[in-house]
């Protein structure tokens, strides 16, 4: 069965009821298309070896951001050059910052604590969490030694979520990935309207109206109203 | 519950066969024999063939039963020549070393001509499943697992759907194991009840025994094991209420988490537990089984475990994308499904929808459009078989039908059609399945702590749920997955991993378990993915409310007891005060009601003759007491012996879940009993019957009260401040200002559902605590109302004084 006798559905009126294609009653016949995937099939057969424990992405990633010191000759240029200068504590930066950047010079010279280097590296703190302190709930968990304003979550190292998981409601049968516009507005069935004596009446007039405009647009004549005295 | 054999028979193993025979003893045996004779009775033995050998193998277990101990008859069954504590003699199992045995022996073993467990010949059907486990995949690792499993007290499995490794690892455990010499129990969890129930009818059927003897089950309740089993497959649930006992579970020598990768709420609480207890004891052997590649995390999180792979599906799935977003992803799943039906040859279609009523709805778009298909071409015919969780058992078995026969001989094949909601996705396996259709959407639980508000929302699914999905094409040869998204949509708006319940759920009742296996410190307590601290925060209080934990978050007396029961603790705070109130019957039928799903059938053809029957049991006071009438008709019809399938039927009940209720009910009556709950009645002829009863579930669900704020619309009170309508369904004749509920749903509009009124006073009496006005912000109107109902009491107690 080929596809393209889905496509062509305009006319399907006007075919003889036995040559009729498919999909019929409720539905347009508009063929879904589908593309095969760009990863190729779902090979498990292949797929299914165990990746090496070690060989996994996050320490090929902490191996290229993070060499190890024999293996990086630049970490170690750095040091002689900086041996002479104060290293600050926090961000492990040379306190003397003026010797560097090129632009230094324009600039008003700042001290090492309003660099930005040294600001990102300070710990600090998080605005106090919006909790009420008076919740019994709460009270239960600092006891136990979790603190609302730390910002982390509960588990062995507090590697837990700090917020609960939010959920959108989905009413509609929109399919993935669609975008709605943010104006759209949902259409509104409407409702049948109940019918009175005198909405029927206004009707009527209305339609007869309409239809003595007709009859005069297709069947008047300037001449013969005129002659009528009408026009 | 299966009770553990006592010390002395443990030690006892060997002297059964050295002492003498004694007349009397063997009397008792010889009838116990008979007795259980009709118990053995496979359903599928093909009894006219060895019945002789049946016969014959009576006389010999009375023989054997000679040979035995009669001093311990009392604990031996050896109806069946196996003796709880001792192989049957010429057992293969005999030379086993446990924790020491290879492939080889074990393969030997299960090659005899005899049981090795109950001593029994095989039957003939035993030896084909043997031929076709052997080739399940998991059957080629079979060594590398047992020396995996000899060197590590944990192990972490992985297998997809389809290896085997559900019903065979547990068989590799006992067969190395031998949980019969050291009177421990392997135990095997599911996160679902019927994959327990039927994995344990396989496996029983595999090891050639009867259900509920050495291979048996456990679920909520319903309890099909004995003192012989050896093998017991359990909902996680059940194990972690085992836990609330036996802190060290010291019944079992090996617990094997199974579908782990679902990341149910009670295995997240196990792998924790599990997590420590392996600590305290080496000799508990714990395998978790996975069935997604993300197998890593687990085996990080049990101190690294070393991890076992069994490749499981054999044949590649084609995977194809739409290259548009589809506008309508019901219309686009019934168009694809028909293309399928025209266009593709022969194999079975399965498609994931997210709800009985869209699952229903398509189900019947389908079969017409389908009938139309079938006039105009040559089509072969399609049966289309709806799947979901709350489809009676009947219903749902029809999907292993084999597909229907052409029209005419040679005709084009016929294929079935599945609509399922994701209960396919990973727990039930359907052979045939070639052809899936995934619009990327299901249906999700969702707990928002703020509101205090559970609800199931439709959201699009992760990555590794459409993996798995696609997956199940490939099941019996090469398949196909369309996927009714773009690729694009894919890898960008799915995430990679479903979210674990734990995450997702309101923890009320887990805290409480938690609180009751001894867990002091719920904030390093070493779960894989801790909840948000708001949601163990509102746990906490409800169950302060709830008076089950004190202000310090202990334990309190009614916390204790009320964890006793497998029920929510709302509910089983109501049970255990209703004696005060003089209704505990009544109360514990309506637990009984509220633990089971909707009795109320109402078909889409038939609405009107459903609400009319409905009717009939109305009481004006609420659907609580509407359902509570429905019972006692139900049990008035039982009682006088008629037909109450017939009845329900008539009623539009559902008459499987009103017997599981029934069921139920039986179940809680014996906590009760056990912990000497009393079961009163008022008087039916009394005024406060009805009263008595809604006071009650006030003591219960004083959490969940709405007051009306207009002619339909109702709010919900303190948090969860929303506006909400009464459900549809709801029978409530008076006018009541202030109701209680049972469930809030959130659809497109928010409802309560299953409601009754009841007065604002009982909430200031019952739940002073939580009604404090003193502590209340918000919601001005409420609480003057509910200020000038305080005056009002306060007003006639003080006239009831001076009088």
């Amino acid at each position: 069965m080929g596809a393209e006798e889905w496509s062509d559905n305009d006319d399907a009126d006007k075919v003889p009821l036995q040559h009729k294609r498919p999909f019929g009653s409720g539905l347009r016949r508009k063929q879904v298309v589908f593309v095969p995937a760009s990863s190729g099939p779902l090979d498990s057969v292949n797929e299914t070896k165990p990746p090496e424990p070690s060989k996994s992405v996050a320490d090929m990633y902490l191996s290229i951001v993070l060499p190890t010191e024999n293996g990086d000759p630049s970490t170690g240029t750095v040091e002689t050059n900086v041996a002479g200068l104060d290293i600050c504590d926090i961000c492990k930066l040379p306190m003397d910052e003026s010797s560097e950047g090129t632009d230094a010079g324009r600039l008003p010279k700042r001290p090492h604590q309003a660099s930005i280097a040294h600001q990102v590296c300070m710990t600090h703190s998080h605005p106090p969490s919006s909790l009420d302190r008076s919740r019994m709930g709460l009270g239960v968990l600092q006891a136990q030694g979790w603190d609302p304003d730390a910002g982390t979550g509960l588990g062995a190292l507090n590697q837990g979520i700090s917020f609960p998981i939010k959920a959108k409601p989905k009413n509609d049968t929109l399919g993935l990935g669609v975008e709605v516009p943010k104006d759209f507005v949902p259409k509104k069935k409407d409702k049948p309207q109940m019918l009175d004596a005198k909405r029927v009446r206004k009707m009527a007039a209305e339609d007869k109206k309409r239809h003595e405009k007709l009859r005069h647009q297709f069947f008047g004549n300037s001449d013969v109203e005129k002659y009528l005295g009408l026009g | 519950m299966a009770h553990i054999p006592n010390s002395q028979a443990s030690r006892a193993p060997g002297c059964a066969r050295r002492c003498k025979y004694d007349p009397t003893f063997a009397m008792a045996d010889e009838r116990s024999s008979k007795v259980s004779m009709p118990e053995r009775k496979r359903s599928w033995s093909p009894a006219d063939a060895n019945s002789s050998t049946k016969r014959m193998k009576v006389e010999d277990d009375d023989k054997k039963a000679i040979e035995s101990n009669p001093y311990l008859s009392h604990w031996n069954d050896n109806s069946n020549g196996y003796v709880n504590g001792k192989l049957p003699p010429g057992s293969a199992l005999n030379q086993f070393k446990r924790r020491e045995t290879t492939a080889k022996q074990a393969a030997k073993a299960e090659d005899g001509d005899n049981n090795p467990f109950t001593g029994e010949p095989h039957s003939e059907q035993y030896f084909s499943i043997l031929k076709s486990r052997r080739n399940l995949p998991v059957h080629k690792q079979r060594q590398e697992f047992l020396d995996a499993y000899h060197k590590s007290q944990i192990l972490v499995f992985v297998g997809e759907t389809g290896s085997g490794k559900t019903t065979q690892i547990p068989q590799y455990v006992i067969y190395d194991e031998l949980p019969h010499l050291n009177h421990k129990m392997v135990a095997c969890t599911q996160p679902r009840r019927v994959a327990a129930m039927s994995v344990a009818q396989r496996v029983a059927d595999e090891l050639d025994v009867n259900l509920g003897e050495e291979v048996g089950y456990s679920i909520r309740f319903e309890d099909k094991t004995s003192s012989k089993t050896i093998l017991k497959y359990m909902t996680d649930g059940m194990l972690l209420r085992e836990a609330m006992h036996d802190h060290a579970l010291s019944r079992y020598s090996c617990i094997i988490l199974d579908e782990a990768h679902e990341r149910t709420l009670a295995t997240d609480i196990l792998m924790a537990l599990l997590k420590g207890i392996t600590q305290r004891r080496p000799d508990l052997k714990l395998i978790v089984m996975s069935a997604t590649l993300d197998a890593q995390k687990f085996q990080r999180y049990f101190f690294d475990a070393p991890l076992l792979v069994v490749p499981g599906r054999t044949h590649p799935v084609e995977i194809f994308y739409t290259p548009e977003p589809e506008k309508d992803y019901v219309e686009g799943a019934i168009r694809t499904v028909l293309q399928i039906h025209a266009s593709e040859a022969e194999g079975d279609i399965l498609l994931f929808l997210t709800g009985e009523e869209e699952i229903e709805d398509t189900c019947r778009k389908i079969s017409l459009e389908v009938d139309e298909l079938v006039r105009e071409t040559d089509c072969g015919p399609m049966a289309v078989y709806p799947l979901y969780g709350t489809l009676p058992p009947h219903q749902q078995q029809k999907i292993f039908d084999p597909p229907p026969a052409p029209f005419k001989k040679g005709g084009r094949p016929g294929r079935k059609c599945i609509i399922s909601t994701n209960i396919a996705e990973t727990s039930l396996t359907i052979d045939g399945i070639v052809y899936v259709v995934d619009p990327g959407f299901s249906k999700q639980k969702i707990y928002n702590p703020r509101l205090r508000v559970e609800s199931l929302l439709v959201s699009a699914i992760s990555k590794a749920s459409a993996q798995q999905r696609a997956g199940r094409a490939g099941r019996t040869k090469p398949g196909k997955c369309f996927r009714l998204y773009t690729e694009k949509a894919f890898k960008e708006e799915l995430i990679e991993q479903t979210y674990p319940e734990i995450l997702r759920s309101n923890l009320a009742n887990t805290v409480l378990e938690l609180k009751k296996l001894g867990v002091e410190d719920l904030v390093h307590f070493d779960l894989m993915d801790p909840p948000a601290p708001e949601t163990m925060m509102r746990a906490l209080e409800e169950l302060n409310y709830l008076a089950c934990l004190d202000d310090e978050g202990e334990l309190t007396q009614l916390g204790s007891l009320a964890s006793e029961f497998p029920l929510d603790p709302a509910l089983a705070v109501m049970l255990i005060s209703s004696p005060e109130f003089y209704c505990s019957n009544e109360i514990l039928s309506l637990t009984a009601l509220l633990s089971v799903p909707q009795i109320f059938v109402r078909p889409a053809q038939k609405r009107r003759e459903a609400d009319e029957m409905k009717n009939l049991f109305k009481h004006n006071d609420g659907d609580h007491l509407t359902m509570l009438n429905v019972y006692h008709a139900f049990k008035g019809v039982l009682g006088r012996g008629e037909d109450g399938k017939k009845w329900c039927h008539q009623h539009y009940l559902s008459f499987r879940h009103l017997s599981s209720a029934d069921n139920v009910r039986a179940q809680l009556k014996r906590i009760m009993e056990t912990h000497n709950i009393d079961l009163v009645s008022t008087d039916f002829n009394d005024r406060d019957y009805y009263t008595n009863i809604r006071r009650a579930l006030v003591a219960g669900f004083f959490m969940q009260v709405a007051k009306r704020e207009n002619n339909k619309v109702y709010r919900t009170l303190k948090d969860n401040n929303s506006a909400v309508m009464l459900h549809p369904s709801t029978v409530l004749g008076a006018d009541y200002e202030w109701v209680i509920y049972n469930e809030f749903v959130l659809t497109s509009k928010q409802y309560v559902r299953t409601v009754t009124g009841i007065r604002p006073e009982w909430l200031l009496e019952l739940a002073p605590q939580y009604y404090d006005l003193g502590s209340w912000e918000g919601q001005k109107d409420v609480k003057q109302a509910l200020k000038a109902v305080a005056d009002k009491m306060r007003r006639r107690a003080a006239m009831k004084a001076s009088r």
